[in-house]
């Protein structure tokens, strides 16, 4: 099963609840960033401005820019998307402790939205087992 | 009525190598001193849940301090520590909760702590074995990868990321409530606390070599840590437990990182049991 940021069937879904969360709002108010979410391989850009989700891209091309990446294999995404994650899989901490993903990029701005990309992984995380 | 928290607080002035503090600490119930050290970067509230426990305060008169420059013990009025960046040392730590002790008059009390303070643990029983009649150390390992720490103190990053890094720390079950709690009192440190209580955690704290001299015929020692644990994970507790000749070693199910707040009852259920061997000693 795809994850859910690279479903072109689920992406709208994904935008529309970020946007109607009142947790992700309140955390994303003031971020105007792009953030690049890979898969191995393939990704998307997810496109948040004054705490808004505009769009996301997907298969972003050689032109597109993002301030941050957070990335995994398609192994450790399933993980990091189970309802109940295992340990190591639960969020982008442990991940990044244990080595079952990456942050990159602009890591200032990463962290300064830490809050904001956690409740967008619980939401994804939400989706993808609805 | 009234409802009141069993937990009481107060001020206690104490000199920790040469220098006066004014600390801060909470207490509560009866019986065996047992002294109750809080994590990293947070306070003594993390140990509330201990505090009002009504089968735990039967047998013990449970001890709180806010370490200086945590919580209500704010830093030295003598010194101009605006001037230098904040770093705990071993040494500090270990003299500080020392001190705390003699202080109170506290007849070899218990010692138990998380995370950094966990980690302490084995010091304290290496170190000052006649202080202690028993060492319970959570998420405590034998020595720590050192990370890069200057994103934990960033004039650009609010305290919001330290809260939301704790976040995956915690086991995905634990109680939703006790982990926004657990968070907020990570928000709540001053800017430059929990990179500095790190220079320990990181740095200082590095028991290769050391954890095999421990006696736990003079003092026991305790080790339990979550299966959700990423940053001390129960293989990492386990090799500092085989290290130590005699201590216990428990892998708690279902909880994380931060075993002394983010799950009260689960806890228990692991803490209670070695609590009363402890108490029949």
């Amino acid at each position: 099963m795809a994850v859910i940021f690279l479903d072109s069937n689920k992406v709208e879904q994904l935008r529309n609840t970020l946007n109607n969360d009142a947790e992700f709002k309140l955390a994303a108010r003031l971020m105007s960033e792009d953030v690049l979410l890979e898969v191995g391989d393939s990704s998307c850009i997810v496109r948040v401005r004054e705490g808004v989700v505009t769009e996301i891209k997907l298969a972003p091309g050689s032109d597109d820019h993002w301030s941050f990446s957070i990335k995994a294999t398609a192994e450790s995404w399933d993980k990091l998307l189970q309802p109940s994650p295992p340990p190591f899989f639960t969020g982008l901490n442990a991940g990044m402790i244990r080595g079952n993903l990456q942050i990159m990029g602009n890591l200032e701005v990463a962290f300064a939205y830490y809050w904001a990309m956690n409740r967008m992984l619980d939401i994804m995380r939400q989706l993808q087992n609805k | 009525m009234a409802r009141f928290d069993r937990a009481g607080g107060r001020y206690i002035y104490i000199e920790v190598q040469n220098i006066e503090y004014r600390v801060y600490f909470e207490e509560g119930g009866d019986g065996i001193p047992l002294l109750c050290q809080h994590s990293a970067g947070s306070d003594g509230q993390q140990w509330r849940h201990v505090l009002n426990d009504d089968e735990i305060a039967s047998r013990y008169r449970v001890l709180v301090p806010d370490l200086p420059y945590h919580g209500k013990s704010q830093p030295p009025g003598s010194v101009e520590w605006w001037n230098e960046e904040y770093r705990l040392t071993r040494s500090f730590f270990i003299d500080f909760l020392v001190e705390f002790s003699h202080a109170l008059g506290l007849e070899r009390p218990v010692y138990m702590g998380a995370c950094m303070s966990g980690c302490l643990a084995p010091y304290l029983a290496l170190e000052h074995p006649d202080e202690f009649r028993a060492v319970i150390g959570l998420e405590a390992v034998l020595r720590n990868e050192e990370v890069p720490l200057d994103y934990w103190d960033h004039p650009r990053i609010s305290n919001n990321y330290k809260a939301a890094a704790m976040w995956s720390m915690m086991a995905p079950g634990s109680p939703e409530r006790y982990k926004w709690e657990t968070m907020w009192g990570f928000s709540q440190g001053g800017p430059s606390v929990l990179k500095g209580d790190f220079h320990y955690y990181f740095k200082e704290h590095d028991l290769t070599g050391k954890a095999q001299q421990i006696d736990t015929s003079r003092v026991p020692v305790y080790l339990l840590t979550g299966e959700f644990d990423p940053a001390a994970s129960p293989e990492d507790t386990r090799q500092l437990a085989e290290q130590i000749k005699g201590a216990k070693y428990t892998e708690m199910k279902g909880i994380g990182h931060l075993s002394l707040c983010e799950n009260p009852e689960t806890l228990k259920r692991y803490l209670m049991p070695i609590l009363i061997k402890i108490a029949k000693m």
